[in-house]
């Protein structure tokens, strides 16, 4: 039997939003994942440590108040540091505040190091097929 | 109708010595006798089998054998420089948090402590610093490996001799024991076996299995052990389990901490029920134990006053001037302590010293304990971001050890808790907010300890009955510290 894929989850930053934190926990458990839910509030070396001790695979960030730019600056830094290089780095919500077109965001998050970037409406089945493909990807890389 | 049982109880301290004969009747306890007599240091048997015998009534020939044969003994010890352990984690915040809380719970002082991969200097710190137990953790159940494994491996090629305690990913325990087979390795359950689960518990267990079998010899307790017909434990893991026990047998005894000053150590205990959520509350960290012990080997009146007057250098120059006392009369003090660290003040200025001195440790041990709360703002509205543990809630805090268990020294322990923040942390710390203050008048914590496992509900109805109440105008009962004769009953 193999051992399921452990991702750590959690909201960025100052941001309280706890509903759809709880939507995604049991969306990605019921897909067969080890989830690490880190909850709300939960700051980069926060979701690093987490990462460093679960042997995580992928690290999903979630930002739904617009401050998600400044909160997600330096996590890929953060994770080469703690020696983290191969980790997955996911981001989805409310990443900015305004009418920002997506592709905008989207350019400005994966300069950032994030490997997937989602909106607010995004598909959570086709998210998790793109989570399995780049794990898939990564592992041939290995 | 049962007997009341007789038991004797010791407990070997760095410089005491301490003996208490107790007549136990189901859930009822009193105290018979007690005495105390300096610890020989050379022969931690000798001084204990004398305390025996002036408790006892006995004679200078009478074996201990003889002596304890019609009263079962209990025994703890502190001396030789208590347990010391050095706590290996991955991440400081978590599985080393987690290392040093089980060391801790177990009675151990932590002596070291290193995260992520132990460097050749660390191991070289290691190997010097000798201590009786090395707990290595890391990684949750599945989750990293490589780094209890590079520590692992470091560990094997050293020339540390001592008990190896693996408490770490259970997924890497098998190559660990396997890197670690020349070593004395023991395996407990991992202390995280998932993000932010606690169980401290197995390797608690571990510690205290590995001090009976590995280290009661080496501290010169087995020949002792073996007259008195018991199995010693660590003095602060007995205290521990008192303070597990009082809140489960004592009504309107839960929420309240214990601080045993010494003279080279500081131990804060504490019993507190979490706080009911409240949403408004995020906690950050890994989750505190209901009961908790912190030990702090900088903190202490005799041994450690140096290290207490650099870090409470602040705090200890305001009392000076607040009681005209000026540097000269500190500096003087210092000398005198640390050429005799048996001295007993009597007198001005050296009472008020020794107060100042107590203050500072007992409030840095608290802040140290204690969790802190920060405000945050966020656009969802204010919140508090809180870390470690809330004893907002104590109501009781009680003082042990020489100086604090004597009820006329309790307004520095007072005072303690009433003085402000140590500059330079964030956020404010979680202390108590009213509590009422007591003394161990008669020094029976540590003895009533090593009742906690098998009576616990005598111990903790006499643990409590014996305090001397500091809030309280008229003192309670006396209690002859050098017969105890007179004794305190439980009805």
């Amino acid at each position: 039997m193999n051992k399921p894929t452990t991702v750590v989850l959690g909201v960025i930053g100052a941001d309280c939003h706890s509903v759809g934190n709880k939507i995604l926990e049991m969306f990605f458990a019921d897909k067969g994942y080890h989830v690490v839910n880190l909850g709300v509030m939960v700051s980069q070396e926060e979701f690093i440590h987490a990462a460093l001790e679960t042997d995580a695979r992928a690290i999903l960030v979630s930002s739904l108040y617009g401050h998600g730019e400044i909160d997600c600056q330096g996590l890929r830094e953060g994770c080469r540091e703690a020696g983290l290089d191969d980790m997955l780095l996911y981001v989805g919500g409310n990443l900015v505040v305004g009418k920002t077109p997506f592709e905008t965001v989207e350019r400005k998050f994966k300069a950032m190091g994030f490997d997937r970037v989602f909106g607010p409406h995004a598909n959570l089945e086709e998210a998790v097929a793109l989570l399995e493909d780049d794990l898939r990807r990564h592992a041939k890389s290995d | 109708m049962r007997n009341p049982t007789r038991l004797i109880s010791i407990d070997i301290g760095s410089t005491h010595t301490k003996s208490a004969l107790f007549e136990l009747d189901g859930a009822n306890g009193r105290l018979l006798a007690r005495h105390a007599h300096p610890t020989t240091q050379e022969d931690l048997g000798r001084g204990a089998g004398d305390t025996l015998r002036a408790l006892l009534g006995g004679r200078k020939d009478d074996s201990l054998e003889r002596l304890r044969a019609d009263t079962p003994v209990r025994l703890s010890s502190s001396a030789k420089g208590g347990l010391s352990i050095v706590a290996i984690g991955l991440v400081p915040e978590l599985t080393l948090e987690l290392a040093r809380m089980a060391a801790m719970s177990a009675g151990g002082k932590v002596v070291g402590s290193y995260a992520y991969s132990l460097t050749q200097a660390d191991m070289r710190a290691i190997e010097t610093r000798a201590p009786d137990i090395l707990l290595l953790a890391g990684g949750t159940d599945g989750g990293h490996t490589d780094c209890v494994l590079r520590n692992a491996a470091r560990i094997a090629e050293s020339s540390f001799s001592g008990p190896v305690l693996y408490a770490g990913n259970r997924a890497a325990a098998d190559e660990v024991a396997a890197l670690l087979r020349h070593k004395s390795l023991a395996v407990a359950d991992n202390i995280m076996p998932a993000m932010r689960a606690v169980e401290i518990e197995p390797a608690r267990q571990a510690i205290r299995r590995i001090f009976l079998e590995r280290i009661v010899a080496g501290k010169g307790l087995a020949r002792l052990a073996e007259q008195l017909g018991t199995q010693p434990q660590p003095t602060p893991l007995g205290v521990l389990r008192l303070v597990e026990a009082i809140p489960a047998h004592v009504p309107a005894w839960t929420d309240f901490c214990v601080v045993d000053l010494g003279g080279a150590t500081t131990d804060f205990y504490s019993h507190a029920e979490p706080p009911v959520a409240d949403e408004r509350v995020v906690i950050k960290g890994v989750p505190e134990p209901h009961a908790k012990r912190t030990v702090e080997g900088d903190l202490g009146l005799r041994v450690s006053a140096p290290s207490v007057r650099e870090e409470a250098r602040e705090l200890v120059a305001t009392r000076l001037a607040e009681h005209r006392l000026d540097e000269t009369a500190l500096n003087r003090y210092m000398e005198t302590i640390a050429a005799q660290p048996g001295h007993i003040a009597a007198g001005e200025p050296d009472e008020t010293l020794d107060g100042i001195l107590a203050e500072a440790c007992v409030r840095m041990a608290l802040e140290r304990h204690a969790g802190r709360y920060e405000e945050a703002y966020t656009p969802q509205g204010k919140i508090f971001v809180q870390t470690g543990k809330d004893l907002r809630g104590v109501k009781r805090v009680i003082g042990s050890g020489g100086f604090l268990s004597v009820p006329a020294n309790s307004h520095w322990l007072r005072r303690a808790f009433a003085a402000v923040g140590c500059p330079g942390r964030s956020g404010l710390p979680l202390v108590p907010e009213a509590p009422a203050f007591h003394a161990d008048r008669a020094g029976l914590f540590p003895l009533l300890g090593n009742l906690a496992d098998l009576w616990p509900e005598a111990a903790a109805r006499l643990a409590v009955a014996t305090l001397a109440d500091a809030d309280a105008t008229a003192p309670g009962p006396p209690v002859d510290i050098a017969t105890g004769q007179q004794g305190a009953h439980v009805p």
